[in-house]
């Protein structure tokens, strides 16, 4: 099967989907963009206030849905990446707002406490560059294919992560 | 000629603080640079893990010595997000009054800093002068001249003093004629544009996707201003505008700060006017539920956000902080490569490092 015909059955299945509504709220429009684009991926979509939405995010599919969110729903600017060590499981937070849109979306993603290791999304927002090397430093959770992933914080020969939670001073 | 790296800092009059800067040059041109941060961490995210919410609030202020009013009322903000804490009306308007007084303040330290970087020792004395007029103002109101711990969970520490409101009515009658001569002062100097016209530019695009926010991105044409975009406390009853330029380079960054005092002084006058009367606290609970909150001003230096997560105890479980500065600084070789060394020194100051917050 050739380019082209892929991209025409893409496009009829496109039509197929109930348009959106235009004066549906626009963070109601951005979650259901997101639940259409990745269903398996993607889950407990809510608003929390107006402007505010929280997605859950699979960290296998971190990397694509962030750019979906640059590149067709306008997420131009990410605000902070935020790591959080719970007992069971360590959870990267991501803030990406939107300028137009006027929206905060907060991007949640968990992984395992014996495999803290994300995809760095450090090449769509040239931004996350430093934030994902201030989690690496301060919690120890490994962004794969970072640029540079050095401590940036702490001194270079520093063997712990301090906002571990199984860190005592 | 060979290239080679030369450290600017930690110990250099441009640093204002500690930090690093490595350039490469090639003679006198800029190749590549590394901002080197650190020195100054303190790790006040790990040391909040172990207060009580109300503690936290003098740490939150030591985040920046130059605006520590607006993190301790973040900090203020991310709880009462968690709490779900209404503050009273009358609190709301006094922050608002204080953090755009802390703002003139934050802005006239960054110009008398940048003055004085630039060769003009009499902005910098000038500056520094008429800062004095609203670090009193707060002295007032707080009772401390540089770290305030002022305001509260739930609203702020205590009332207007008597005779505020005129005080700081005369301050910023005073301040808006300043500012005209501070204008002609500035933009009569010859070597103050030289050093700033075209230089250091940062261009929309890029500004947008390194995550640059504050008076730097909207120099660069960005009309994004948390106070007017996503507005907090009572900023959707003032009325003013959001200062942009579209030029990106160091005279735009100045003169969009130097907007911004025109526009906080504004800001001052309706807060005043539009004060309500009645209570400026409540008692807040004393724990948080297991939830998440989320705070997020426009600090002096861009966008500021806190988040917090509580497990139902009296001390928050993690509480993240977003420094703006920190974001910031890491654009800038994005700024810095093809212009000449001496010009370092005026795109650094004109991103308004602040080495507290940028390291925690």
């Amino acid at each position: 099967m050739s380019e082209g015909d892929e991209r025409g059955r893409a496009g009829v299945v496109s039509i197929e989907k109930a348009p959106s509504r235009i004066d549906e709220d626009p963070g109601l429009r951005v979650l259901r963009a997101i639940a259409d684009s990745f269903p398996e991926a993607v889950s407990g979509g809510t608003q929390l206030k107006p402007g505010v939405l929280r997605v859950h995010v699979e960290r296998a599919d971190l990397y694509s849905v962030c750019r979906n969110l640059k590149e067709s729903l306008g997420f131009e600017h990410l605000t902070m990446i935020s790591a959080v060590d719970y007992e069971d499981r360590f959870e990267i937070v991501y803030h990406i707002t939107s300028y137009e849109a006027r929206l905060l979306l907060e991007l949640i993603t968990s992984t395992p406490k014996d495999d803290p290791s994300v995809d760095s999304i450090s090449t769509i927002w040239g931004g996350a560059n430093w934030q994902e090397r201030e989690a690496f430093d301060l919690m120890g959770v490994v962004f794969r294919s970072h640029p540079k992933l050095e401590r940036i914080l702490l001194p270079k020969d520093v063997l712990y992560h301090p906002l571990r939670k199984d860190f005592k001073g | 000629m060979a290239e080679m790296w030369i450290n600017m800092g930690p110990q250099h009059p441009m640093t204002h603080g500690l930090w690093n800067l490595r350039v490469k040059v090639d003679g006198e041109t800029i190749v590549d640079a590394e901002p080197e941060v650190g020195y100054l961490h303190r790790g006040i995210e790990k040391i909040c893990e172990g207060l009580t919410y109300p503690q936290i609030i003098p740490i939150a202020d030591r985040l920046c010595y130059g605006s520590s009013l607006t993190w301790s009322h973040l900090y203020c903000l991310t709880v009462e997000d968690l709490m779900d804490v209404e503050v009273p009306e009358r609190a709301e308007y006094i922050r608002v009054m204080s953090i755009e007084m802390q703002r003139i303040a934050s802005h006239l330290m960054w110009l008398a800093a940048y003055a004085g970087d630039l060769g003009l020792s009499v902005g910098f004395t000038y500056t520094m002068r008429d800062r004095e007029v609203f670090v009193d103002l707060l002295q007032a109101l707080t009772g401390s001249r540089l770290t305030y711990n002022y305001p509260r969970i739930g609203g702020v520490a205590h009332d207007l003093p008597p005779d505020f409101e005129r005080d700081a009515l005369r301050a910023v009658e005073y301040m808006e004629r300043r500012l005209k001569e501070y204008e002609d002062l500035f933009e009569g100097s010859k070597i103050f544009m030289m050093r700033n016209v075209g230089i250091g530019i940062l261009r929309k695009e890029d500004g947008m996707n390194l995550g640059v926010t504050g008076p730097s991105l909207r120099a660069s044409g960005v009309s994004y201003d948390l106070r007017k975009d996503m507005p907090y406390s009572v900023y959707p009853e003032m009325d003013f505008n959001v200062a942009i330029h579209k030029d990106g380079d160091c005279y735009a960054r100045y003169r969009v700060r130097m907007d911004e005092m025109w526009e906080s002084c504004r800001i001052i006058r309706q807060a005043l006017r539009k004060m309500p009367e009645g209570r400026w606290r409540i008692v807040a609970p004393r724990t948080a539920p297991a939830e998440t909150g989320l705070g997020r001003v426009e600090d002096p230096r861009g966008e500021a956000v806190m988040y917090v997560v509580g497990d139902g105890s009296d001390k928050p479980y993690r509480l993240k902080i977003r420094s703006p500065i920190f974001v910031t600084v890491s654009a800038a070789p994005k700024i810095l490569v093809g212009y000449k060394l001496a010009d370092v020194v005026a795109i650094m100051g004109g991103l308004d490092m602040c080495i507290g917050e940028n390291d925690r």
